[in-house]
């Protein structure tokens, strides 16, 4: 009976494995970093996720400590790289700015996150 | 992309943007992501399937009584009915094994759940929600479950600590998942019980994404160590007052399609055991692998 019971949990998974690419979308890694502290202001804000994203139904703003939207409102996926979503900002002084992205992955779920980094030029 | 797959996503993708919580089947509360646990029960009303479940554990001969040995394997499937409002199947295939003696096998009796979702706050990362689990008398083999049923009320609670200030960053990765749950037994032999667990959880994936990107190679980023509780205090009967219960330290894994998790299994008391077993879980994200069938109500939207 034990040995039945691995042969169906065996048969569920392999039924199950070949559609293993649905899925959300999670950060994977950004530039700047999450929480990281740089010296100079980015060009561009860069999220990298952890599947295809649609870029017509997802967005990246980033703001600064008064809550102002300082990003050109110019969310555009990557020409090559169908995971990475990119902003662009202008120039950023110093402070903490807080990215707040809102996705939807190829298979249409919605995942959404924020996090921080702070600019602090050597000056 | 095929047309018919194509024109699916638009409209549910449209749909979405309408009911912007319409896919969010997966555990979320605000940017928390709640994983599914193995000794106690998420607060989440929403499209599951554990697949298998396996527990062990024994305890050695003593006193002329002489070790025993069980292996569990169970399922458990959770289906949104109406918004935020679940019920579930689930049950166990049981083994045990006493030295000198033919194993015994057989179903345990089947457990149904229905839990609602009464309250969530977004920005706070907490969930409150209720349900009744019941047991149904004498639907697993006889000589391995009982013959009575049990209803149980019981409320359950999960809490992220992401609120709190950045003075305290490395703690905003915690989170609290829980269950209240008070057990009636139809018979009068069987005490009723008062049902306490709570998870503690520290998520790697909230540390990386949400609060400093510490640089975490894979497979480590994915993990969420966690400590669970899983306790119950007899309140009558011959047995009043006395409590078994597990203390359950291990590591839930997130893939893009499931959940693995192994905890050890370790009794609080001499009453529960006196070996460390161990429990092994795959969590199916069933919404992920069948976006068209799963994590979405059968009526109504979310």
């Amino acid at each position: 009976m034990k040995r039945q019971l691995i042969a169906i949990t065996a048969i569920c998974f392999a039924l199950l494995l070949p559609a293993s690419a649905w899925a959300h979308a999670f950060l994977d890694h950004a530039d700047p970093k999450v929480g990281s502290v740089i010296a100079s202001s980015p060009d561009e804000i860069k999220i990298w996720f952890t599947q295809e994203i649609e870029p017509d139904f997802s967005s990246i703003e980033v703001r600064d400590s008064r809550g102002n939207e300082v990003d050109k409102q110019d969310t555009h996926k990557d020409s090559s790289d169908k995971k990475l979503l990119i902003v662009s900002v202008p120039k950023l002084a110093d402070g903490q700015y807080t990215v707040t992205w809102k996705v939807v992955s190829t298979d249409t779920h919605h995942t959404h996150g924020d996090f921080s980094f702070t600019v602090k030029s050597q000056s | 992309m095929p047309l018919g797959k194509k024109a699916f996503a638009a409209i549910v993708i449209a749909a979405g943007l309408v009911f912007p919580h319409l896919l969010l089947a997966h555990g979320f509360v605000g940017d928390r992501f709640f994983p599914p646990t193995i000794a106690t029960d998420d607060p989440f009303a929403v499209d599951e399937l554990s697949l298998p479940s396996i527990t062990a554990f024994g305890d050695p001969s003593s006193d002329g009584v002489p070790a025993t040995r069980e292996v569990d394997w169970g399922f458990e499937f959770d289906k949104e009915i109406l918004p935020h409002f679940a019920i579930g199947v689930s049950d166990d295939f049981i083994s045990q094994s006493e030295r000198g003696q033919p194993s015994t096998y057989g179903w345990d009796n089947i457990e149904l759940t229905a839990k609602y979702e009464l309250w969530h706050n977004d920005p706070h990362e907490a969930i409150v929600s209720a349900g009744l689990i019941a047991d149904i008398a004498s639907s697993g083999t006889e000589n391995v479950s009982d013959s009575f049923s049990t209803l149980a009320p019981t409320v359950y609670f999960g809490k992220g600590f992401g609120d709190l200030p950045e003075t305290v960053n490395f703690l905003r990765p915690l989170a609290v998942t829980g269950e209240l749950g008070e057990s009636f037994p139809t018979s009068s032999d069987a005490a009723n019980q008062f049902q306490y667990g709570f998870a503690i959880e520290y998520s790697l994936p909230y540390l990386q994404e949400e609060v400093k990107d510490i640089g975490l190679p894979s497979p480590l980023k994915d993990m969420i160590p966690v400590v669970e509780f899983a306790l119950a205090t007899d309140e009558n009967r011959a047995t009043g007052g006395l409590t078994t219960g597990t203390i359950n330290p291990g590591v839930l894994w997130q893939t893009p399609w499931c959940e693995l998790g192994a905890e050890a299994v370790i009794p609080v008391n001499g009453r529960t055991g006196s070996r460390v077993g161990f429990t092994v879980d795959v969590w199916i994200y069933i919404d992920d692998l069948f976006p068209k069938v799963f994590g979405y109500p059968i009526f109504g939207k979310d």
